[in-house]
């Protein structure tokens, strides 16, 4: 039996120079010379979890705001002067938090520091670039929600899977909100969430850490400590019995979703989750691959899985159910797969071949300095510190056939499940 | 998110380098014809295979779009020693990935596997390439796999657009019109005899490029390559078709009907160029300022300024054929010919106006300032370039001096180029949306209009 983790495994595979500045903001620099670029990546801890109903979507909508001008670099700069310098840039938010990615040459470096402490401290809302970007917001929504009949299921799968906790909104937001938010709920957002204390700076590529602290000192430091947002409170409670939405458009295929909650990121279990979501559907020798797609044919491919958070979150199984088919025969035969799981112990060479995925996965991640920054910042922010990189693979080495067996026991049963089903309505004419 | 990655079209003042150079590199023609070559580097244990195939979409039968991508995927479905199931595990239980495909020029396999497993990845990968079986069974779940990712793409209009813009653009018997993907049509027309058979003229040295780079010593690694590549037989090369300009007589206009759209999405499309054009150069810096960026004279207009789109973007096809330059966006359908006038008015103004020399530098920095990331930082990376250069014909050289090229560029050159190819076309506008709302508003772009169901089958209307 071939065992990956014995191969190559240094003692520390990720090294960071890690500092923090006076006003409490985090910096985390990744020495890494293969080409002449940086990966300069700031998360600020501060998502959708964040927000209230009535303002859902503003930290989405805040993080299209950020490039829309400050005090010295006014607007369309930031995008004007990073391009023409030979970087460009995106942005993400999540549930959780709100990333702004940068990609330059290391000569741009200075800048970028520049113009970051800028929007950092000094943003500017002018009524009508918020106006003209509510529009870009809406677009947005209209693209990856309404006309998809997959975001428009993930949608309400989450909207259905929470009651109580924030995660239950979309990150986008609902289509009310984003038409309706005022002024002073983005001033107020910003004043929460862009604290220098509440960020973590990664810098990966071609520096020096000493450069890399001379320029945060000089451009970041003096930006002054705030209050970080306030503690998320509401904790979701059990469920107590299974959910289902089902939902009626216009479309060729169905499409089938499922949910089951699990822990936070910091949840001990965590790992176990890692390993099981490999042995469902990870590559397609995985045992829903094998079965839905390849053996019963039922659906056209199997996606979902788990994702770090700080609250709770949720396993996920989505699938677009092959025409001719029923989501109830793909129902029966996910739920008997999970099942055989906490039933059944993983045989070893199984176990062997997930740990060895998970492994080859890992490396995948550090191939780019971008790669890198992100795994840094997940870690830091999401697993107790960036410095969990170098143990996580023994972590998963660790986790045991009996852990399957017993998590998959935990999680899988039919009271903690919701599920969401999108039927086509053939030839049905949507009128406005 | 603030833009949707892989919209804008990448391609790659300050004291930026002043060169990028690929890696070193071996490159050797085996005894078959095949061409083979090695890229050592070192940056982590893994190491990037690409077997790629000169044809693709542009060596298909007629009536048989798709068939290489099928052919791909059905290769790795089973050889004389291991079934489908055997592969995909063996292939799981070394953390390695592999997907099979085609696009318009070629063909391809990528693998990636940890350096110390490339005996055991290698053999996989020489049993795929010369030995597959082609069982009757995964011909039968593989071509009706594919019927519903059609019948998936066209619930999707981000996606559907695409390929019904290709139906269009592309006249009858071009081997673009159909994307390098399969339609309805020509599914029915697929079995396990016209896949073998397509195999057997494919799978020949002739039109293998066999690529790996990443962290191996060349001495015990060349061993392996050689004996995968070298094991196919020389046959033929697929003979490929020439270059022909495509150009349309006059303006035309598919309107493709989803009556549950709430936007419409939009492709307006213009003759393109090739990939060894000589023009290349200069329009590479011209559709980074059109749109091929965020400050885009495009994504500004109708996004940063207007507010009517979450993306604006034009695209610069650069295959081994003439292709197309397009407008893409889409906006919401009651603002469509807002958005669509919007977009032909930065086209003018381009072609009117021209660029300046601060945009011409400000390009320039752009796409030097990419390129490294985009196009060498991986293995992965670097095996697509060296591909497109064995495809085009082109040997280092044009990456090597791409830099200077772009440095030596005077702005009369950029706009010349604009002039030449953003202009005198006659027009190619491909629209997916709700066309009882937007059918009359939209006759005034081109007095040829055709509409069509997104339930018709096929991508493109008939006789148009």
């Amino acid at each position: 039996m071939l065992l990956l983790a014995s191969i190559a495994m240094q003692a520390q595979m990720v090294k960071v120079t890690e500092h923090s500045l006076e006003n409490g903001m985090k910096i985390l620099i990744h020495e890494d010379h293969d080409v002449p670029n940086v990966a300069l990546y700031l998360f600020f801890k501060v998502g959708s979890r964040n927000e209230r109903p009535g303002a859902t979507g503003i930290s989405h909508f805040f993080e299209h705001m950020m490039f829309n001008g400050a005090k010295k670099y006014g607007p369309k700069q930031f995008d004007i002067q990073m391009e023409k310098a030979g970087g460009r840039n995106n942005a993400y938010t999540t549930r959780d938090v709100t990333v702004y990615t940068d990609w330059l040459p290391r000569t741009a470096l200075e800048l970028m520091f520049d113009m970051e402490a800028d929007r950092i401290r000094d943003l500017s809302f002018d009524p009508k670039i918020v106006e003209s970007e509510r529009g870009v917001v809406s677009s947005e929504r209209r693209m990856s929600v309404e006309n998809n009949p997959f975001g428009t299921l993930y949608e309400q799968l989450f909207a259905t899977a929470y009651i109580a906790h924030p995660y239950q909104w979309p990150v986008i937001g609902w289509a009310s909100d984003i038409e309706s938010w005022t002024m002073d709920d983005l001033k107020a957002h910003y004043r929460m969430g862009y604290a220098p204390n509440n960020c973590v700076v990664v810098v990966s590529g071609d520096v020096t850490p000493a450069e890399v602290l001379a320029l945060a000192k000089k451009y970041l430091e003096p930006i002054p400590r705030q209050e970080p947002p306030p503690p998320v409170r509401t904790v979701e409670p059990p469920q107590l019995g299974e959910r289902r939405v089902t939902i009626h458009r216009p479309a060729n295929l169905p499409l089938l979703m499922t949910a089951f909650h699990i822990g936070s990121a910091k949840d001990p279990d965590f790992p176990v989750y890692e390993v099981i979501d490999t042995i469902l559907a990870g590559g397609r020798s995985s045992r829903l691959y094998r079965r839905l797609v390849e053996k019963e044919q039922l659906v056209l491919n199997v996606g979902g899985g788990i994702q770090p958070s700080l609250d709770p979150g949720l396993f996920l199984f989505t699938f677009q159910v092959r025409s001719g088919r029923k989501p109830e025969e793909v129902e029966k035969s996910l739920y008997e797969e999970l099942d055989r799981l906490a039933r059944e112990p993983v045989p070893a060479e199984e176990l062997q071949k997930v740990r060895n995925q998970i492994l080859a996965e890992f490396y995948r991640q550090l191939k780019t300095i971008s790669g890198k920054a992100n795994l840094i910042g997940s870690y830091e922010v999401f697993y107790g510190g960036w410095n969990e990189i170098n143990t996580a693979p023994q972590k998963i080495e660790k986790v045991t056939a009996a852990d399957v067996q017993r998590v998959a026991a935990k999680i899988f049963s039919p009271r903690n499940r919701t599920v969401a089903t999108l039927l086509p309505e053939q030839g049905a004419e949507v009128t406005k | 998110m603030k833009i949707l990655p892989g919209v804008l079209l990448m391609t790659a003042s300050f004291s930026l380098p002043a060169q990028v150079r690929l890696p070193e590199y071996s490159r050797e023609q085996l005894p078959n014809g095949a061409t083979l070559i090695l890229l050592p580097k070192h940056d982590v244990p893994l190491i990037s295979v690409r077997a790629v195939f000169r044809g693709g979409a542009e060596a298909e039968p007629q009536g048989l779009n798709g068939i290489s991508g099928l052919t791909a995927e059905l290769m790795r479905r089973g050889t004389e020693k291991r079934s489908a199931e055997q592969i995909d595990l063996d292939l799981d239980f070394l953390g390695a990935t592999l997907s099979a495909g085609a696009n318009r020029g070629s063909a391809f396999f990528a693998a990636e596997f940890l350096s110390k497993t490339a005996p055991e990845a290698m053999a996989i990968l020489g049993e795929i390439l010369a030995r597959p079986s082609f069982p009757e069974e995964e011909v039968r779940k593989v071509l009706a796999h594919a019927a519903d990712q059609v019948r998936a793409a066209k619930d999707n209009p981000a996606i559907a657009v695409g390929r019904y813009f290709n139906g269009f653009f592309f006249p009858p018997g071009h081997p673009y019109r159909h994307s390098g993907a399969p339609d309805e049509a020509s599914l029915a027309r697929m079995n396990r005899e016209e896949i073998l058979k397509y195999y057997r003229r494919m799978a020949a040295g002739k039109n293998l490029i066999f690529i790996a780079a990443g962290d191996f010593d060349p001495k015990q690694f060349a061993p392996l390559a050689r004996a995968v590549a070298a094991a196919l037989p020389a046959g033929d090369a697929l003979p490929l078709p020439n270059a022909t300009e495509v150009r349309a007589a006059a303006p035309r206009l598919l309107l493709v009907d989803k009556p549950d759209a709430t936007q419409t999405y939009f492709r307006i499309g213009l003759p393109g160029i090739h990939r060894r054009h000589p023009d290349r150069i200069p329009l590479l810096v011209v559709n980074t300022l059109f749109g091929g960026r965020f400050t885009s004279l495009l994504n500004d207009a109708l996004r940063v300024n207007a507010g009517l789109t979450y993306g604006a973007n034009s695209l610069l096809d650069q295959d081994r054929l003439p292709g197309a330059i397009a407008i893409n966006s889409f906006t919401p359908t009651a603002t469509t010919a807002k958005a669509i006038d919007l977009a032909l008015a930065v086209l003018g103004r381009l072609v009117r106006e021209g660029v300046t020399q601060e945009q011409l530098d400000s390009a320039r920095a752009y796409i030097k300032g990419n390129f490294p990331t985009e196009r060498l930082e991986t293995s992965d990376q670097i095996c697509s370039v060296l591909a497109d250069l064995e495809l085009n014909g082109l040997d280092r050289s044009d990456i090597d001096t791409l830099f200077q090229k772009l440095d030596s560029l005077t702005l009369e050159q950029v706009n010349a180029a604009a002039r030449r190819h953003f202009s005198g076309g006659n027009l190619q506008f491909c629209l997916v949306g709700n066309a009882s709302a937007i059918q009359q508003e939209v006759a005034k772009y081109a007095k040829s209009m055709k509409v069509i169901s997104v339930k018709d089958p096929g991508f493109f209307a008939p006789d148009f």
